[in-house]
């Protein structure tokens, strides 16, 4: 079936074939070979047999015959394994790209992007989405080449031998491809939305796995057993509509293929019989008759592949073209942020969709200072970090370090300026000490040491069965929520970044942890500049200075006894922390 | 063995469709061979008798031929349809099956199961098993009885033509699959667990990409990643060089089969032992027939793949429940008065205990408050109320009887619960409401939302109270989803209601005016709270407040009392 040039889908899939290389051509060049070697090896046993039947050769003289059969058979058997190995390296050549390529987008596209989507979807992209377009590369496009060239050669063949089965094949064969697409047309869309009706399905069957708990708890959990009941059936019968038209479309292929094989076999027998042609001629042609129908009876299984590539691939190409916000300066040099204002002037951001997050915001950082943001939930306080850390750009007004616009500096650089401790902070699959050195992964031992003791983590780590080198994995398994805050602040402290910007975390720990949270925080805070997002009323008191923010705007600044006493949104954002003064 | 018995009993319903679906399945094969045979045998017999001038009878060979191409379409159409419609029936039965097995299990028998990890794993194996009918048991059924019915045709002109016949499609559909697929065993693993590690690995970076790009690591983890990539291409590699190797010896095989009956009847067809003709139809019989066993290498490995997921899902759906119900409950009583006597509690015998010696009382609509760091066990607490798990020392008193004496099923009936690991379900907001009380009527749920705040939000979104959450609708924020879920449990009007930190994710201003409209609206209903909470705010209008460290009960008494007492609370309060 042709592709709908106009769609993005198989276009991108078309044109990701550059990535394979040459093993595209040779894997079809191999299975073009074989198909050759086939030829040939009908024509030496059409010859065996007839020589045999009617020349009453004995086993001696047909075995020269026969050798070199035996020799075709294990020549082809080899061809048949390296055009696998050929397709397949096709197909792990594209995979590898565009798994790279993609990954690297999504840095482009950065954690302000990704908050945005569903982490676990773009994992199963990353992940199972590029593996799903294997059977493309190394089965669709190998067998939509042969399925062109191969039965064409048998044709030439045929024709030259016995005219008639010639033209009963050029007459079916168009037929073939004909009928699945006038029947495939509007199967194609049915069969679509079943797929989705079936990962729906799945994805329902998982939902309530999830929330069983939930329907225990309000004695529901016996109901959904029905609910689940009907929608599996209502699915079989969704399902079963839309398969047996799609089984129509194969049986109207099969019935083609086979009926045209036994009108070939029929017809042959009775020219021989009238003694139009040799016996062995006629063999010839009806061995290669259904050999000539094969490849185009696959056509429905590889155009399952197609159809799986499509499926997979829509999200890679969303993806893909989603454009990169990222600053592209080239500024390779910061002033030393110990002696230099940072400053917002006038910046406004608004979303994609619309929404305005931070408006019209005026901000001095000064070297040295704790600053903190304060502000009801999207008042825009993570729009402001994610701005300075230039994982978004202004749309309006700008950030200046010292003279250099933020976004002329190459990112990289003005990264390396900074340490950041998000709320909820990620353990990367490794050992505590390559967490520790994220980044850095020629930090000494010594120094990771001293980082962990003045984030007050090297007492716990060494406890630790396997102390420095204990694994840790996603969400910091085995580790309490208070010893996975002092490890990112020991990633924190050996950075030794002049500006620190912190999300503080919400979790509760215990008073224990929660001093040495504490104080380790404080002795970072020393001689750098903070930024940091407060969740405690005790953080937010110790601020040089604080940033009210309401609706994107900065409502006012001041230290916490000043916005006691001027501010009823701070004071009523302070009673609600239920803090008294 | 015994995996592939049990699982072969779940199927005994349809059997009939079983074997309807072999029956069609080796019919369409025999038309196939049938079809080929003959042609070869009436081509040759055409040709010699033309050769000879004699007459012959074409029209049975000739109608023969084309009643077996036809039997062959219409059979693999049948056959297609029978197959799919045993499949879906078995998908249904299989799920429904499963569920059944598994709703007494939750919550204590899936904890170990919570992450979606492993629960898309549970996912995947019943997707598994749902191929097991048309992937392993047709075919498999037809391959044998193939490999039957051909070596015993031949058998009658010759057995040593049976003998090669039969060894070779053994080879080509059992000894070489089975042997490739015990080779593969090792990448195969290996590829499942590289998929884990780079699965693991994107997640990670993934969740942490602002770090990795803070921190400068961006460019190792994208080598990392291509690392990984590379080591999965490679044990990719090795199975697709294994599968390369089955496949060739499959076509191999049937080869070399056509050449051995070729070269073993040739002196038979010059000594006259066999019609000059049968040497054409051998031939040709001996390629088709090797159709029967194309799909076995397939179903070898699904055979594996399908026993491991297979003792997966036995092994979970034959877990016992953690709690028993008693063969005759007791009816519910009109007062709800519970009472703690000297309450333990430990998952496993030899692991420390998370509750240690509670005693408490909940009296009819009174207000207690749980406090504590998270692990201090304050969470167990709700989950023994709500008896979905028994106390390993100590007793539970509903109305001075003990809870084990309830069905699990009538106490939670009047009790609303909201849970650390409430779900929101992939539905409306309305549906997701209405699962507490089918039956309640608009201004009830309007009245829940309105209380917990989450009303006008919900108003304003273009479906209002048919706005569908989760995965696939609107995604709520956390505070948002918390809301929900209190209004959920709100709707219900239980005389208790349990509320597992209620406000996490919610922002304090929130939090603060919905505790007053929570406490409002159950002192007005006179119905009893049993708060769980690690905040302190907002605790001054809690009937009594147990502070709990370490899984015991370290201080009690009214906010006030704490307070003047300057003990652990006043400790936790001055810290915040």
């Amino acid at each position: 079936m042709p592709d709908k040039a106009d769609t993005p889908i198989p276009s991108a899939l078309q044109g990701w074939k550059v990535h394979a290389g040459l093993w595209l051509r040779l894997a079809i060049a191999i299975g073009l070979a074989s198909g050759g070697l086939l030829i040939l090896q009908a024509w030496l046993l059409a010859r065996t047999v007839d020589a045999v039947v009617f020349k009453q050769a004995v086993l001696q003289q047909v075995m020269p015959w026969l050798w070199g059969l035996l020799a075709l058979f294990l020549v082809r058997a080899a061809l048949a394994w390296a055009s696998e190995q050929a397709a397949f390296q096709a197909a792990v050549q594209v995979k590898l790209a565009l798994r790279e390529l993609l990954y690297r987008h999504v840095q482009k596209l950065g954690p302000a992007w990704l908050s945005g989507e569903r982490s676990g979807d773009i994992v199963n992209t990353l992940s199972d989405g590029v593996e799903a377009l294997e059977a493309y590369y190394a089965r669709y496009l190998p067998a939509m080449s042969l399925m062109a060239l191969v039965p064409l050669a048998i044709l030439v063949f045929v024709f030259s031998h016995d005219w008639l089965a010639g033209v009963v094949m050029v007459v079916t064969a168009p037929l073939i491809p004909l009928f699945m697409i006038l029947i495939g047309k509007g199967a194609e869309q049915r069969n679509q939305r079943q797929w989705r009706q079936l990962a729906w399905m799945s994805a329902h069957f998982l939902d309530v796995i999830q929330g069983l708990t939930t329907l225990r708890l309000f004695n529901a959990s016996r109901r959904e057993a029905q609910v689940i009941a009907r929608i599996s059936d209502d699915y079989r019968r969704g399902t079963m509509s839309v398969l047996r038209i799609a089984f129509l479309s194969s049986f109207v292929l099969e019935f083609f293929s086979t009926v045209s094989i036994a009108m070939v076999a029929v017809l042959i027998g009775f020219r021989l019989y009238w003694g139009e042609m040799d016996f062995m001629h006629g063999l010839f042609v009806l061995l290669l008759a259904p050999e000539f129908y094969l490849p185009l009876r696959n056509m429905g299984t590889q155009y399952h592949a197609r159809m799986e590539a499509i499926g997979a691939s829509e999200r890679i190409v969303e993806i893909l073209d989603t454009p990169v916000a990222e600053a592209s300066g080239k500024v390779t040099s910061v002033a030393e942020l110990r002696q230099t204002d940072i400053r917002f002037e006038a910046v406004s951001f608004r979303y994609p969709d619309g929404r305005q997050a931070v408006q019209d915001i005026d901000l001095v950082i000064r070297p040295g200072e704790t600053l903190a943001l304060v502000g009801a939930s999207g008042a825009g306080k993570t729009t402001l970090i994610n701005l300075l850390m230039g994982f978004l750009q202004p749309q309006g007004g700008r950030i200046r370090v010292g003279d250099t616009p933020l976004q002329d500096i190459v990112p990289e650089v003005w990264r390396r300026q900074l340490a950041w401790l998000p709320q909820r902070p990620q353990l990367f699959p490794g050992t505590i000490t390559d967490n520790i050195r994220l980044g850095m992964p020629r930090a000494g031992r010594e120094a990771i040491h001293q980082a962990a003791a003045l984030a007050q983590a090297g007492d716990f780590i060494e406890a630790l069965p396997q102390g420095w080198n204990t694994r840790v994995g996603e969400a910091g398994q085995g580790l309490s929520g208070g010893q996975m805050q002092r490890l990112v602040l020991a990633r924190a402290f050996l950075r030794d970044a002049p500006l620190v910007i912190l999300d503080e975390p919400t979790a509760n720990l215990d008073l224990d942890s929660e001093t040495r949270v504490h104080a380790a925080f404080h002795s970072l805070a020393a001689g750098r500049t903070v930024i940091l997002i407060a969740h405690r009323l005790r953080t937010v008191r110790e601020a040089n200075r604080i940033v009210v923010l309401d609706n994107g705007r900065m409502v006012q600044t001041g230290t916490h006894a000043e916005l006691l006493q001027s501010s009823p949104l701070y004071r009523r954002m302070v009673s609600a922390y239920g803090g008294a003064p | 063995m015994n995996d592939l018995l049990h699982l072969l009993r779940l199927f005994r319903p349809y059997l009939g469709w079983l074997l309807l679906g072999i029956l069609l399945s080796f019919i369409t094969l025999l038309a196939n061979v049938a079809l080929m045979a003959f042609s070869g045998w009436f081509i040759s017999a055409m040709a010699i008798a033309g050769a000879a001038g004699a007459s012959m009878n074409y029209f049975t060979p000739a109608a023969l031929i084309r009643a077996a191409a036809i039997v062959r379409t219409a059979g693999r159409y049948a056959e297609r349809l029978v197959t799919h419609e045993a499949t879906f029936r078995l998908l249904a039965e299989l799920r429904v099956w499963f569920y059944r097995r598994l709703e007494p299990l939750a919550p204590a028998g899936l904890e170990a199961y919570r992450s979606g990890d492993l629960l898309s794993r549970i996912r995947a194996d019943i997707d598994t098993l749902d191929n097991v009918y048309l992937r392993l048991l047709v075919p498999a059924a037809v391959a044998l009885l193939a490999i039957l019915v051909f070596t015993g045709v031949l058998w009658r002109v010759h057995p040593r033509l049976a003998l090669v016949e039969g060894i070779l499609l053994l080879v080509a559909g059992v000894a070489v699959p089975w042997l490739v697929n015990r080779l593969g065993h090792r990448a195969g693993r290996r590829k499942v667990e590289v998929s884990a590690h780079m699965r693991a690995a994107l997640v990670s970076d993934m969740q942490g990409m602002g770090e990795l790009l803070v921190y400068g690591a961006a460019e190792s983890h994208a080598d990392r990643l291509q690392t990984l990539s590379r080591e999965l291409a490679q044990q990719q590699r090795t199975l697709s060089h294994l599968n390369g190797l089955s496949q060739g010896a499959l076509g191999l095989c049937a080869n070399l089969a056509m050449w051995a009956l070729v070269v073993l009847a040739v002196p038979m067809v010059s000594s006259h032992l066999l019609a000059p003709q049968h040497l054409a139809m051998l031939a040709l019989f001996a390629l088709a027939s090797f159709e029967a066993v194309t799909p076995l290498p397939l179903a070898i490995q699904t055979l594996g793949e399908s026993l491991a997921a297979a003792r997966r899902i036995f092994s979970l759906a034959d877990s016992l429940p953690a709690v028993t119900e008693p063969a005759e409950p007791l009816a519910m009583p009109e007062r709800f008065a519970y009472r703690f006597q000297n309450v333990s509690f430990h998952y496993h015998p030899d692991s420390p205990e998370v509750l240690h010696d509670i005693s408490l009382q909940l009296a009819p609509g009174r207000k207690l408050a749980v406090v504590g760091a998270t692990g201090c066990g304050k969470s167990t607490l709700a989950s023994l109320l709500l008896r979905f798990r028994e106390p390993t020392g100590g007793n539970i008193l509903l109305n001075e009887r003990p809870l084990q004496l309830y069905s699990g099923e009538t106490l939670r009936e009047h009790i609303a619960a909201l849970t650390q690991q409430t779900h929101l379900f992939n539905t409306t907001i309305r549906d997701n409401l209405l699962l507490a009380r089918p039956d309640a009527d608009r201004l009830a749920m309007e009245q829940a939302c309105e209380t917990v705040l989450i009303h006008d939000f919900i108003v304003s979104q273009p479906d209002g109270y048919d706005t569908v959450t989760g995965e696939t609708g609107v995604r709520l924020s956390g505070g948002q989803a918390r809301r929900v879920a209190i209004a959920r449990a709100l709707l219900k009007n239980a005389p208790l209601l349990i509320l597992d930190e209620p406000t996490e994710g919610v922002d304090p201003e929130t939090a603060r005016q919905l505790m007053v409209n929570i406490l409002a609206r159950m002192e007005a209903r006179r119905q009893g709270l049993l708060l769980i909470t690690h905040q302190l705010q907002g605790l001054e209008r809690m009937d009594e407040i147990l502070v709990m460290a370490e899984g015991r009960v370290v201080e009690s008494g009214c906010h006030q009392e704490l307070m003047d007492a300057r003990g652990h609370y006043w400790r936790l309060y001055m810290t915040k």
